[in-house]
């Protein structure tokens, strides 16, 4: 009762309260706001951005739409990140299912193997992945950099997929056992349905690193239909220093950010408790 | 022993189930170890990345880096960076996860403001703060212009004093509704009775943060921490899509760098040096602080 009571009476500190998240959050989001705004405007309109939602025009998404090869930077963005997540939601697991079962040293020195990648950048290892890739006669194509992506993903879904692991009786597993079922059926059909909050935690935070990642398909893709959405992005880069260029730039960037919103309204949720449990459960 | 007592556990889980880490070790291993490995090899030679004539230099690539500085600058820069970006991170996600915490109205839409920024491409932030810190007609020069401050002056990337802050501000807009959710799971764990018990007592919000929520949440801390470490020590991505290293070399951070020397000098040798010793710097860095974190959290 006591509680109620506190919480409910306006006092002047949660005025205080409500007014700083109020003022952050327009802070934090005004940069955002000025850029769908603009993105609003006829190409030469150079009124102040700060005058909000004064046209509603499409002419600038015509322009950045067909600047950008939407649909086709849009199918290889969905086709790489789609691929890996589901390369990694497979093997992953897999991986992790030994490091998780056996209490040997083996078993321990490959789980901190894994984990010691999470330190090395990418710019560090770049060349000599590039090398390897051409020594493998690995042909460029759009899906190159999947193989980038799943490798460093591996790290922290490993780890992830170990953590939660742990948490899976291995008395289910003693009861399947009994029943005749191997190894792999085990691990397929028993243990991998259990790890469903794992693998939408997997599935988040990977998928929103490879969705945005714009470095390996930059190092390794070279025609323009095959670009993913980010490295669409990139040549725009030198209308940066020309304001008049800006309204196309500012509808290429909702274009771009606006799949991932989509999926962030859809999947407020799973997004939330997935960011949360992939750090929390280590 | 092993035979004796772990007879039915060796029977379930037998050695062969290694098996199952072979494809993630194959990827891992010469996608991401082996190219590490092969750094040091480069670091001693005269390699430019594509002509595979190359010689044994020794320690001339090292030693260049260390006397002409760009070790030195580079690791002060990496270093300021990452001391921005983790406190810088910390500090706003922690508030905010605090004041959300207090049971408010609406706090999924404040929520999901705060996190927007976390969706977004780093190229595409890159693009919005290009503008946002645009001289003359940007963001913040036009509002400062708006209220009769000297917006015309305002020039954070161009000035080599403050570029390093300007593009870690970026990185800390982008990165600090991550570690926010994550303290917001932290603090939804704790256990309201221990919390009511204490507001019963008198315990005031300000001395129940400090002493009984900051140390219960304080594994939460110390992931975030860690994490911000992580990404802090790498960054790169607003120094090259903002600044290009400069002005002069005042946003030249370790990885970036590494970056240019590789791909802009063509000189593998001197690139390879720097990774291994920025390599080093990490491990180091990171290492001491997870024994230093994890200490400090069972004092607490």
């Amino acid at each position: 009762m006591v509680k109620k009571y506190k919480e409910n009476r306006i006092s002047p500190g949660r005025v205080f309260l409500y007014l700083f998240i109020i003022a952050f959050c327009i802070i934090i989001i005004s940069p955002l706001v000025i850029v769908l705004s603009s993105s609003f405007r006829e190409k030469d309109n150079m009124m102040s951005p700060l005058l909000l939602f004064q046209q509603f025009s499409l002419d600038s998404y015509k322009i950045a739409f067909t600047k950008m090869n939407y649909p086709a930077a849009l199918l290889n963005s969905l086709m790489t990140t789609g691929g890996s997540l589901a390369i990694i939601i497979l093997i992953a697991p897999m991986a992790a299912y030994p490091m998780a079962r056996m209490k040997t040293r083996l078993g321990r020195g490959l789980y901190y193997f894994f984990i010691a990648g999470l330190i090395i950048p990418s710019q560090m290892v770049i060349v000599p992945v590039a090398q390897m890739i051409g020594r493998l006669n690995v042909p460029n194509t759009r899906f190159t950099p999947m193989l980038m992506f799943i490798t460093c993903s591996l790290p922290f879904s490993t780890f992830l997929f170990t953590g939660f692991m742990k948490g899976v009786p291995q008395e289910i597993e003693e009861a399947a056992h009994m029943d005749g079922a191997g190894l792999c059926r085990r691990l397929f059909s028993i243990v991998y349905p259990l790890l469903k909050p794992a693998i939408v935690s997997t599935v988040i935070t990977q998928g929103l690193w490879i969705w945005n990642d714009y470095f390996y398909p930059m190092i390794f893709i070279s025609k323009s239909n095959q670009y993913s959405l980010p490295v669409a992005m990139i040549q725009f880069l030198g209308d940066k220093e020309n304001p008049a260029q800006w309204n196309i730039l500012f509808a290429a960037c909702v274009l771009c950010a606006l799949p991932l919103i989509l999926g962030f309204s859809i999947l407020q949720k799973q997004f939330i408790s997935g960011i949360a449990a992939g750090a929390l459960k280590g | 022993m092993r035979k004796g007592n772990k007879k039915k556990a060796l029977s379930i889980y037998p050695n062969k189930m290694y098996i199952f880490v072979i494809p993630a070790l194959i990827l891992f291993s010469v996608f991401w170890i082996l190219p590490l490995l092969q750094l040091f090899y480069y670091s001693f030679t005269n390699f430019n990345g594509i002509n595979y004539q190359y010689n044994f230099v020794g320690l001339k690539n090292y030693i260049k880096i260390v006397n002409d500085g760009t070790l030195v600058n580079a690791v002060k820069n990496t270093l300021f960076y990452a001391i921005l970006i983790v406190s810088g991170s910390n500090i706003l996600g922690l508030t905010v996860a605090l004041v959300l915490n207090s049971k408010m109205k609406g706090k999924t839409l404040f929520r999901t403001a705060a996190y927007l920024p976390a969706l977004f491409s780093a190229i595409v932030v890159g693009f919005i703060w290009s503008y946002v810190y645009m001289p003359k007609s940007g963001m913040i020069a036009s509002l400062m212009n708006l209220f009769g401050l000297n917006g015309d002056n305002f020039n954070i990337l161009g000035n080599f004093r403050t570029a390093l802050v300007g593009i870690a501000i970026v990185e800390i807009w982008k990165a600090f509704g991550s570690t926010m959710i994550i303290y917001l799971a932290g603090l939804q764990t704790l256990d309201e009775s221990l919390l009511e018990a204490a507001r019963v007592d008198g315990c005031s919000e300000w001395k129940s943060i400090t002493k009984l929520k900051l140390p219960l949440i304080s594994p939460t801390i110390t992931i975030n921490i860690i994490l911000n470490v992580i990404s802090g020590l790498k960054a790169f991505d607003y120094a090259f899509i903002m600044t290009n290293g400069g002005p002069g070399k005042s946003t030249n951070t370790l990885m970036f760098t590494v970056y240019r020397f590789a791909f802009t000098d063509q000189s593998m040798g001197k690139a390879s040096a720097l990774s291994v010793m920025a390599f080093l710097l990490i491990i180091i860095i990171t290492v001491s602080m997870l024994i230093y974190l994890n200490k400090k959290e069972v004092e607490l």
